[in-house]
């Protein structure tokens, strides 16, 4: 199996399997990213959508300084933070993520999964960010480094913190 | 997760083992102590149980939709219908050539050149001339051929190399140029090993110079002049030709041209016509660049010890974020500070020269009597444009000075009316 910086390389040079392998590897990861960030699915879908096709609008210029899940991931934060500030919302986001638990999308997660949503959207935002990046989408320290633009040393003190603060959350459902 | 200060392992460790982040001699003494030791695996199994417990946020599944647009828009050619993806953000650090792409970035970068170059000036150059009303072409290609994408490294093969020299640079005493030799190493990789290691530097001389040149010839040498500059290794700045009626053409060339090539370039110039004036300046910027490295030297060592602190700490949440504070500050003004020390050696690497050519003017005779017929029709277009002009004159005053003139009427014409009909009445009684 061919590694993504392979793939993306090779559809650099035109190869278009190689965009449609590199689509399919992705496509839930990446839709599974907006949909947790953004908890609206609609919006997530076009969002994701959007994702693949500024990818393919900048591959000509893509070039492999770290991972290719880093740049991959690192656009995917970007829209997120440019998708909240169009919204206007990012202050409330947390304050929001209760409310919005009981919408249209309750009935594809378990109790379990709100209580875990919820007692993610009382995490500072860095925080939440790094460890959702490590838990969801599997990224390494580097990896999340990367995306962050921080030292690989804050990123795992601040996802140590992170996964303290969420477990003290989750403590008294819990018991 | 609180654990005894006392134990082998923290419970970061654990964690950091766990995600496979741990560096492999550490990991294995972890993992065989964690056969023995309870109480790590207790640590171990709630950052398992927990990560479980995350997994239970389940979203759904993209709809068939998205694949459909998404590979119709490959097929399509990545060209029309990914423009309404134009706006995404993009990862800069991996983007440049599609960042650069975007108008706004390069305003903005013109503008940031605009600054620096006023800010940091020129000695010894002159004002450059204004804009002309009747300028022909104007080039200016700024400093962004020179500096990296990253503004921190430069990218002339000549920079750096001549600075890190010591074999290069005169003493300061000899009152010479400092000459630079072509067989110098290449480039260094990074800009940390590029800036370092001022000490051994001998002087650092800003070289400008300035001529006024009269040319029998203008259009050879106006096209001369670029070409001796890329000649000698060097490049246009800023040009600008103007030309008016009644008096010869004028070229104004802002150029950069390597240090060790001044003289020769300089020759070359004067040959293309009667060098009525030349003026040439040295500036010594050694004190200022070993300053500047001083002062980087210092930021960086904050810097190296802001980030073992954060990694080390186990102070309070509150310290730990101050500290990421002051690191991001030193981090701003450690690119600031190599930016500056990039363009002082580049201004020292490539002196500057004001080339200003003036054409040496000869009078035209007329080109022969203009005709009957198009006597008339200027005459008709001058008198249609005095229609026009007065027309709109008039316009313009009368909503200028109207509505005063009828105030000051209405105000008049009622005391005169009595007047008037008061003296009529007893005139005709």
């Amino acid at each position: 199996m061919n590694s993504d910086d392979q793939l993306i390389l090779e559809f650099q040079q035109g190869a278009r399997e190689a965009f449609v392998e590199l689509f399919e590897r992705y496509r839930e990861p990446i839709h599974g990213f907006f949909w947790r960030r953004l908890e609206n699915p609609a919006r997530a879908e076009e969002l994701a959508q959007e994702y693949f096709l500024a990818i393919l609008q900048n591959v000509p210029w893509y070039e492999p300084r770290a991972s290719f899940r880093s740049y991959l991931y690192g656009i995917a934060v970007h829209l997120v933070a440019a998708e909240r500030r169009k919204a206007g919302r990012e202050v409330v986001e947390n304050e929001k993520l209760d409310g919005r638990a009981a919408e249209g999308n309750a009935a594809e997660n378990n109790d379990a999964g709100i209580w875990v949503r919820k007692a993610l959207g009382h995490l500072e935002q860095s925080a939440r960010e790094i460890l959702m990046l490590r838990e969801y989408e599997q990224l390494s320290y580097g990896e999340i480094a990367a995306v962050l633009r921080l030292p690989v040393n804050t990123v795992r003190s601040r996802l140590f913190r992170a996964r303290a603060a969420l477990k003290n959350q989750l403590m008294p459902v819990k018991d | 997760m609180e654990r005894n200060a006392q134990h082998a392992f923290d419970a970061e460790e654990v964690m950091a083992y766990l995600d496979g982040e741990l560096e492999p001699r550490r990991a294995a003494a972890l993992a065989a102590h964690l056969v023995s030791c309870s109480e790590c695996q207790e640590v171990a199994q709630g950052f398992r149980a927990l990560s479980e417990r995350m997994l239970s946020f389940e979203v759904g599944h993209p709809s068939a939709g998205m694949n459909e647009k998404v590979l119709a828009a490959l097929d399509a050619g990545k060209s029309s219908s990914v423009s309404s993806a134009k706006d995404v953000p993009v990862h800069k650090g991996w983007m440049w050539p599609g960042l650069f792409s975007h108008p706004r970035v390069w305003a903005i970068s013109g503008a940031a050149i605009v600054i620096a170059l006023v800010v940091i000036g020129i000695p010894g150059r002159h004002g450059l001339p204004a804009p002309a009303s009747h300028a022909l072409r104007e080039q200016s290609s700024g400093y962004k051929s020179w500096l990296s994408k990253d503004g921190t490294s430069l990218e002339h093969p000549q920079d750096f190399a001549d600075v890190k020299s010591p074999a290069n640079a005169l003493p300061a005493s000899s009152g010479k140029m400092p000459v630079f030799s072509e067989s110098e190493p290449a480039p260094p990789a990074s800009a940390d090993e590029a800036l370092k290691a001022p000490e051994s530097v001998g002087p650092m001389i800003v070289q400008t110079a300035s001529l006024n040149i009269l040319a029998t010839n203008y259009d050879e040498a106006s096209v001369a002049i670029e070409k001796l500059a890329a000649a000698h290794g060097g490049y246009v700045e800023k040009l600008d030709a103007k030309a008016q009626n009644g008096n010869g053409q004028e070229l104004s060339a802002a150029l950069r041209v390597p240090t060790k090539q001044l003289d020769g370039f300089l020759a070359d110039v004067r040959k293309l016509g009667h060098v009525e004036e030349e003026t040439r300046s040295n500036e010594e910027v050694s004190d200022q660049y070993v300053d500047l490295q001083a002062r980087l030297k210092s930021a960086r060592a904050t810097e190296q010890r802001l980030i073992e602190l954060l990694g080390t700490r186990t102070g309070k949440l509150q310290d730990v974020l101050e500290a990421e504070r002051e690191l991001a500050r030193v981090r701003g003004e450690i690119e600031a500070m190599q930016g500056q020390s990039a363009i002082l050696v580049h201004r020292v690497n490539y002196a500057t020269v004001q080339v200003d050519l003036s054409e040496e003017y000869r009078q035209v005779l007329g080109s022969g009597p203009i005709s009957t017929g198009t006597k008339i029709r200027n005459a008709a277009v001058e008198g249609f444009a005095n229609l026009e002009s007065g027309a709109v004159g008039l316009l313009v005053f009368l909503f200028a000075v109207g509505p005063a003139l009828l105030f000051w009427l209405a105000i008049l014409l009622v005391p005169v009316w009595f007047v008037w009909k008061r003296f009529w009445v007893r005139a005709r009684s």
